[in-house]
This record gives C-alpha cells, structure tokens and sequence, in this order.
C-alpha cells in the first residue's frame, strides 16, 4: 500500500535533505509563484536548466521525480497537443495534409487497437505512446485511397510550438519542484515547518499547534489504519466478499463491509488515544515544550537569499 | 496515610447499572498491587477514575495527599502512569523518540533534559537501538516498553498497567513482567490490572473485584490460595495451586510439597 504515495520520503544526505523545512516551505511558495511570474520561453527554459542543476546537486533520484510527475503524464499530453493544433500565430512551420479516407480511417483504427492491446508489455509507455502518435499521422497523410470524407491540414506555427512547450515545462518545474520538497522532508518535519510559517496566523486566532497535532496525529495512524483495512479486506475475502470482482451493487456492499468495521475500530482508536493523551498529562491548548527545534544554518540563509533573489528577477522581467 | 487512598468510590456509566459500587482501598509507597477480577468487574473503570478520566459519582480519590478534583488533576496525573491494554492505541509519536517524549512535551521539560531522560529511559527498557523506528516496525511487547519508557521518562511515582499484557505473545508477556518486578524492586509502586492470575502472582498485595465491588483484599499467597474466593470472583485456580488444593483435599502432601507447588506457580 505504501507505492501509493507519490513523492513519498527517501532518506537521503543531499542539499534538499540537510535544508530546514521552514527554507523549503518558503522557496516552494516563492518559487512556484516566480514560475507564474515568467512569461517568456528563453526564461522558462532557465527555470528548467535550474531545476535540473537542482536535482542533480539534491542527489535525488530523477526516475522517482518522474514516477512522481505520471500522473500529470496525460494532461501534459493534452495541453501540448491542444497548444499544437489551435494556435495558429507566428510563423508557419510545418504542414501535413490529413485525408480523412476510409482506409486511412480503417488504419488509424487498427492502429489505436493495436496499441492498446500490447501497450501493457512495452516497458518505455510515453515512448511507445509517442510512436503511435507518428504512425496515427502517417496513416492520415498518406493513405487516401477509398471514399474520401475529408481532407484537412495539420498546422504547426511557431508560436503553438512555443507556446506548447511552454506550457508543459511551466507544468514540469512545478510538479518537479514540489516532488523534490516532499520526497526530501520527512512528514513530520514538514508538518514542523508548517507550523512555524503559519505562525503569523495565531493574529486571526487560528491555533496552528493544535492544527499541527491534528496533522502529526493523521500521519502517526494513516499506516496503521491501511494496514487495518487490509486485515478486514483479509477477513471479508476470507467470508466470501470478493473485492476484485462484481456489479455496481456489489461493490457498494463490498464497500460497506469495509467501511462499517473500519468506523468502528477508528472510533474505539481514538477514544483510547485521547484518553491516553490526556493521562500523559496532555491538555488541548497548554503550553508544551519541543524535542524538536528548527535551527535556521548557512545553508538556509544562502537559499533564501538565492531564492528571493530569483523571485524578484522573475517579478522584474515581468514588469519590464 | 497511605499513599493512594481511595473511599467509598462510586460510579455508573449510566442510570441503569452500577460499574463500581462503594469501593475502598489504599495502595502503600513501594508495594505492588494487583486488582483482579473477571472481565466486566469494573477495573478498567476503577483506573480510568484514578487519575480522573472519569468523574466519580460518590467517594474521595486522595493521592500524595492531594483530592483528585479539576484543580489537583494535573498534580495526581504527574504522579500516576498508566500502560494501557493496547499497544498501538497509545503510541502518540510518529518514532519510539517522539512517544517517549510526548509526555515530557507536556510537562513542559526543557528540551536538554527531555533528550537525558529520553536516553536514559530507552535504555532502561532496552529500546535505546530502537529510537528512530516507527511504531509499524515494532512488536507489541516492544510498544508496551515503549509506553512504559514514556511513562518513567515522566517520573511518576505510580505506574498503572491496565491489562498491558494481555495483547502480547507469551514471549512479550513474560518480558514485561520482569520488567514489572525489577521497576517494583527500585522502589516503584506498581499497581497491575488483570484478569490474569499469573499476571498477579508476584504482587505483594492482591485486591479482588467482583461486579464492581472488592470482594478482598489480601496478600497475593493467601488470595490465590483460597479456592472458594476465587470461584466466588469468577476466576479460575491457577494449575500448580488447583494441584495443591487436590492433593489437600485428598490429604496428601506435606509443607515442603506446597512451597514447592506455591514456587511453580510464581514461575509459571
Ligand atoms: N463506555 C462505557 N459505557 C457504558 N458502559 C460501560 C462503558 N465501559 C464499561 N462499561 C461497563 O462497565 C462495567 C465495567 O467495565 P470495565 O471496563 O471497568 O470492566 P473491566 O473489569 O475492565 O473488564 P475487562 O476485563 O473486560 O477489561 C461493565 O459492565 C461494562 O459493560
Ligand atoms: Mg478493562
């Protein structure tokens, strides 16, 4: 159950890892927003140079970033493809005529078929995604023999192509950003950091720590409770409801048998947690001290100070 | 006075029935108590009242001198540790070392001191290798030591265990036994709950419960001795002493005999 979590921590010694999670919180927020800030492709591709110095220097690993960047895989896709084919500024680059035939039809279905279906055994998807792409395009442009229903152009201008880019590097540097910042910070610390950066907040009488044990509370049982779901999927399979398999219906009831077991354990949970909280002398609100204090070092100063550094470029070249 | 004085204590969850009914008792510094009664007799109740997670509805709770009311509580809960039944339902941190902290947090301990005792105690319960592991990664008899490391780091006078053993595998059982008797040996007070008679053998003092009330109040030898009482309470003879009682019966076997048999049952 743990691969569910994407961007999960990894222990680890780089750059990243010795940062003060108060520092990555911070850059996260500066830098995301400096990634809005830039409008033009030249500085985007900057930003991407920096972040893969960034990830090269953090000595994380990169095939876990793009594990962690998968799931945004298909609307990368759409946004390119969509910037590609409906902005028609600039210059013309590149045009390919499109026969909308039957054969070309008939082929581009066999096409999609034949790609769905062996798609699961070629390791390299995006890959093997993008060679379907080619071949659907071939067929469309070559084959025009049959009934023709259509013919049409496909386009590409400079500022689509542009622009496309663009806009899946913007979606890159953020994913890649903040999958850097969590795979590098322990739970718990990030939670830390939180709680110091929401501080300021105590002005509008939010009380960040109890909202901060609230959260330490949620990471300390989220592993016992999945691994509690799984024991009752064990002990419903083991009664006959099969998970895997069945109608609407008897998914709800499946559901059901999980989720009724799982309420109750989860309130008897808490109930004795909180009464073990309150004999360890815990009351709501009072004043505790900390095992753990954030520290700002050299390093957290020299980020800082790079990282407000580029947000202000980013705001300046917008401004100009 | 004794160290914890409790008086006529009453107490009912709801109006219908009665969960403890005019208990007393008193629990000397440095001795090791037992209360043991079947399941549903009130004990858990009797602990939750201690150190006020529950209010009675008649009666005085004395601890340290101190009546347990809302002004006293965090004084009695400073003094009085409780282990409870369940391992993972008590671990509050997300490591070994923020669980055994959690409680100094609370008492406001400044941070070196806290990292001191946090040393110390793991290494009393022999977890100091395990300070960084996540509760996941540990067995239940490890988390009780666990629980028992956060509740010494907070130096109470008494601990409490609540059924503590009661979930863990034989192996995890005995472990925390020893570990009872040598914190009992330090000068400890210990007070363990259980329905367990094995749990209660090495107790100086045995308290039996039965539907809410004490039904007695003894030495550990002479409670787990008498058959009648024990069946009265529900319980069952542990199988050296229900030898002993046989072979009594029969009129057999001498005072050696009997030690002998009294000594089996400590081990067993
Ligand atoms: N939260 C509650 N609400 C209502 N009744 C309760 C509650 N908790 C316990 N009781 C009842 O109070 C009585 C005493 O319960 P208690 O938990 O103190 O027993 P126990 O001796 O600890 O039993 P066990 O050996 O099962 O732990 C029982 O009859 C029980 O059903
Ligand atoms: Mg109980």
């Amino acid at each position: 159950m743990n691969n569910v979590v994407i961007g999960r921590y990894l222990p680890g010694n780089g750059v990243l890892h010795r940062m003060d999670p108060r520092t990555k919180l911070l850059g996260l927020v500066f830098l995301l927003a400096s990634v809005f800030l830039i409008d033009r492709f030249f500085h985007m591709l900057l930003a991407l140079g920096l972040i893969i110095v960034l990830l090269l220097v953090s000595r994380i690993s990169p095939k876990r970033v793009y594990l962690g960047m998968r799931p945004i895989l298909f609307l990368l896709l759409f946004t390119f493809i969509f910037q590609i084919a409906f902005n028609e500024e600039g210059d013309l680059l590149w045009s390919l005529p499109l026969n909308w035939s039957l054969s070309s039809l008939a082929a581009v279905v066999a096409i999609v078929f034949l790609w769905g279906f062996t798609r699961r055994y070629v390791r390299f998807s995006l890959l093997y995604f993008l060679l379907g792409a080619a071949a659907v395009l071939t067929a469309l442009a070559n084959l025009d023999y049959g009934y023709t229903l259509t013919t049409g152009t496909l386009e590409v201008y400079e500022d689509g192509l542009q622009s496309a880019f663009f806009i899946m590097f913007r979606l890159i540097v953020i994913v890649a950003i903040s999958t850097m910042v969590t795979m590098s910070t322990k739970p718990t610390d990030l939670n830390l950091g939180l709680e110091y950066i929401l501080k300021p907040f105590k002005i509008l009488r939010v009380n960040t720590e109890e909202i901060a044990m609230i959260i330490a509370i949620s990471l300390r049982y989220i592993p016992t409770l999945l691994d509690e779901a799984n024991k009752i999927m064990l002990a419903q399979a083991s009664r006959g409801v099969d998970f895997k398999e069945g109608r609407l219906k008897e998914k709800v009831t499946q559901i059901v048998s999980l989720l009724v077991p799982m309420f109750i354990i989860s309130f008897q949970r808490s109930d004795d947690l909180a009464n073990a909280m309150e004999a360890r002398s815990f009351v709501p609100g009072a004043p505790r001290t900390k095992l753990h204090v954030l520290i700002w070092r050299r390093l957290d100063y020299v980020a800082l100070v790079v990282i407000f550094a580029l947000f202000l470029a980013s705001l300046g070249a917008r401004l100009v | 006075m004794a160290y914890i004085e409790i008086e006529n204590l009453s107490f009912a969850y709801d109006n219908k029935t009665t969960a403890l009914q005019d208990v007393s008792l008193s629990v000397e510094q440095g001795e090791w108590v037992s209360i043991l009664g079947h399941n549903g007799s009130g004990k858990s109740t009797l602990s939750k009242l201690l150190v006020g997670l529950l209010r009675p509805k008649s009666g005085s709770i004395r601890v340290d001198g101190f009546e347990l009311s809302e002004d006293t509580l965090a004084d009695i809960r400073r003094r009085i540790g409780i282990v409870f039944q369940n391992p993972d339902n008590q671990f509050v941190g997300v490591t070994v070392r923020d669980d055994i902290a959690f409680g100094l947090e609370n008492l406001c301990i400044p941070r070196e001191e806290m990292i001191e005792r946090i040393e110390e105690y793991s290494k009393k319960v022999d977890m100091f290798d395990y300070l960084n592991k996540e509760p996941q990664q540990l067995s239940g008899g490890q988390k009780q030591r666990v629980a028992i490391a956060g509740v010494l780091a907070m130096r109470t006078d008494v601990i409490l265990f609540d059924e503590a053993t009661s979930m863990l595998d034989p192996e995890g059982r005995s472990r925390l036994l020893q570990d009872m008797k040598r914190l009992n040996e330090e000068g400890g007070t210990i007070i363990t709950i259980t329905h367990d008679m094995r749990d209660a053998v090495h107790s100086d003092r045995i308290v039996l419960l039965k539907n809410g009330g004490v039904l007695a109040d003894d030495s550990a030898r002479n409670i787990l001795g008498d058959k009648e009482l024990l069946e009265q309470a529900s319980l069952e003879l542990l199988l050296p002493l229900e030898l002993m009682h046989t072979l009594q019966a029969e009129g057999l076997g001498d005072d050696t005999l009997r030690e002998y048999l009294w000594q089996l049952s400590l081990n067993g």
